[in-house]
């Protein structure tokens, strides 16, 4: 009667606290220029050194440039440099920015085969539910966690409550993950996972390739998920099989087959549970500015008016007016002047090809920007292996290189205030993506169709546009 | 140790994200200029208007977002403890690991109005307003004792669990 959570938790005990907390072992610690410096010079100024250097890999992501090369000077330069400079003095694997394995931390883990089954994995970076998907328990720490991390590979936390996600029947064509979590977070808000973990179940998960998992468990976050995880199944093994990480030999058989073991009991008891059907669902985007002010993408701008209590009709209002969005306007009439297409939730090579395939032959309206960026130098190299950057050269948008880019705005890639994107990141907060610009959060495949129509559009309405 | 603050508050409201406290552009400041801009365009100015002891108040689901070090910037600006009617996760624990109070009082929103000099006890779980109170749960004893340490690190060190050989560790 245990859950996913309750197994790989209690594999990682070192020490119960009597006040609630326990202190968990780390299987793998993941480190970007973003989060780390102070966490280093914390560990320099007390003489301390990296307990598992073998166990702790980097990667330069936040501020690196998708285009050209990273300059000399500059603050991006000085917060890259700085990594470079703690991972050579304390031994760690640092994947640098032009590098073949360089990427969104999010995005190399799993491809390089670190994110495994009944892992505990974390990183300083709140997205770092996405490694879930394997059946990981991964979550996001802040600096002086990572610190404590590097000095001791443990983390001290209070076991948060399990939560089931279900989610019935199947996926319809042209809907996709991203529509489900934002469907998800519109259902039962940014704070509705407060203090849980989601463990997504149900048929419609286990229909889901590795990377449509991933986005899934990404989104756990603006949820207020401390994780999001999904038990491992065959998809899972055969998505590993062979990657640079991945146990060989017998060290691969035991470990399959103890990764089958991975999954909450019949009889678990779950905190919370929430059922969604699937079979219903058609593409969903963002109206607000924050994850759960959603809507579908043939709906319109709610009135709010509507919203259930006094505190949601403010943030509503406030919403609309920073969107400068009126009530009742059909989603579908909102024109666009930016589309990003990228992120640790939805830059791989499956949201690439899905856009791709939405922008083959088609151009890009005129006047509308899109940057395409890619998760991982790996993911660009499968892009342009397979001709997806044709397909997006042509189509008038942009090809860069792999980076968070347009997700955090903390490299050159940012909107001018007054800005409207659509995004396939994960946050629409006020100034996200450049001051005064304006996020609308859409999956892949509508973003390559706004971004040919010029406003919010899915695949399916393009033809007829 | 006393485990009672008084200060001034600031009210604000609900869902105040992470990206609105710490701004994307400033995670490439130093610490006291990237302080500058803490809720830079919901509360233009307010950073230079905050004073030493002063006590920020939020409503629902405050700190939804990153996990980009906010509590470094609220303490370089003074602030000396957070009050929500919730928080999310992730924030309150990097409040707690910086040393910084932050404790959950439902219904805070409409008894605080800004300005207003509160006290909280966080031992009893009371919360003090002139002439009406508010109970909370009681900051739990692990948590009371990384905030009179400090932090989490300095905790760890004060117990015995990480070793301290410069013979100094950081406030």
């Amino acid at each position: 009667m245990a859950t996913l959570l309750d197994k790989i938790w209690d594999a990682h005990v070192v020490h119960r606290g009597a006040t609630g907390s326990d202190l968990l072992y780390v299987d793998f610690h993941l480190l970007h220029e973003g989060s780390s410096p102070q966490a280093f010079e914390g560990l320099r100024l007390a003489g301390r050194t990296v307990r598992r250097p073998d166990l702790t890999l980097a990667t330069e992501d936040h501020v690196v440039p998708t285009r050209g090369q990273l300059g000399r000077t500059g603050v991006a330069a000085t917060m890259v440099e700085a990594l470079r400079r703690n991972c050579a003095e304390f031994g760690i694997p640092l994947h640098r920015s032009g590098t073949e394995g360089q990427g969104i931390v999010h995005v190399i883990g799993p491809e390089l085969g670190i994110t495994q089954p009944g892992r505990v994995i974390l990183c300083g970076d709140s997205h770092t539910s996405t490694h879930g998907a394997f059946g990981a328990l991964a979550f996001g720490i802040g600096t002086s966690q990572v610190e404590h991390v590097l000095a001791t590979q443990m983390v001290a936390f209070a076991k948060p409550r399990a939560m089931a996600v279900t989610l019935h029947g199947a996926l319809p064509t042209g809907v996709s993950a991203k529509d489900v979590a934002l469907a998800i977070i519109g259902r039962i808000g940014t704070g509705g996972a407060q203090g849980h973990v989601i463990e997504y179940r149900g048929p419609a998960v286990e229909a889901m390739s590795m990377e449509a998992r991933l986005t899934l468990c990404n989104m756990s976050i603006e949820a207020g998920a401390k994780a999001g995880m999904i038990a491992p199944d065959d998809v899972t093994v055969e998505y590993l099989r062979g990657r640079p990480y991945a146990p060989t030999g017998k060290a691969w058989d035991d470990a399959v087959a103890s990764w089958k073991s991975l999954r909450s009991d019949d009889d678990a008891e779950f905190d919370r549970s929430v059922d969604i059907d699937v079979t219903t669902l058609s593409p969903f985007v963002s109206w607000g500015t924050n994850p759960s002010q959603v809507v579908e993408l043939s709906g319109a701008v709610p009135d709010p008016a509507d919203a259930p209590d006094p505190a949601g009709r403010r943030a509503a209002e406030r919403a609309l007016t920073y969107m400068d969005l009126s009530p009742g306007t059909p989603m579908r009439e909102i024109p666009i002047d930016v589309v990003f297409l990228g992120s640790c939730t939805n830059g791989r090579i499956e949201d690439l090809r899905a856009a791709a395939q939405v922008l083959d032959g088609r151009r890009i309206a005129p006047g509308v920007r899109m940057l395409v960026v890619p998760g991982s130098a790996a993911v660009k190299r499968a892009a342009e292996s397979e001709g997806l950057d044709e397909v997006f050269r042509k189509a008038g948008a942009q090809w860069r290189t792999a980076g968070c880019s347009l997700c955090v705005a903390m490299n050159d890639d940012s909107l001018a205030a007054g800005e409207r994107c659509a995004s396939t990141s994960n946050r629409n907060f006020e100034g996200r993506q450049g001051r005064g610009g304006r996020t609308h959060l859409v999956s892949p495949t509508t973003a390559a169709a706004t971004a040919v129509a010029g406003r919010l559009t899915a695949p399916s309405t393009l033809e007829t546009a | 140790m006393s485990h009672t603050i008084t200060g001034r508050t600031w009210v604000i409201g609900d869902s105040i994200d992470t990206d609105a406290l710490y701004p994307g552009f400033a995670m490439r400041l130093p610490v006291p200029e990237a302080a500058t801009h803490v809720l830079y365009d919901l509360r233009p100015g307010w950073a230079a208007q905050v004073r030493p002891g002063d006590i920020l108040v939020a409503g629902r689901n405050f700190g939804i977002g990153s996990s980009r070090q906010v509590a470094a910037l609220l303490r370089y600006l003074g602030i000396s403890a957070l009050v929500a009617e919730d928080f999310n996760s992730l924030f309150h624990r990097n409040a707690i690991n910086h040393g910084l109070p932050a404790v959950t009082v439902p219904g805070v929103s409409g008894m605080v109005t800004e300005g207003d000099v509160i006290t909280l006890d966080l031992e009893a779980g009371l919360l003090r307003n002139g002439d009406t109170e508010a109970a909370f749960s009681p900051v739990p004893p692990m948590m009371l004792e990384i905030l009179d340490a400090g932090g989490l690190l300095p905790r760890l060190v004060a117990a015995g669990y990480l070793a301290d050989p410069s013979g100094k560790d950081r406030p």
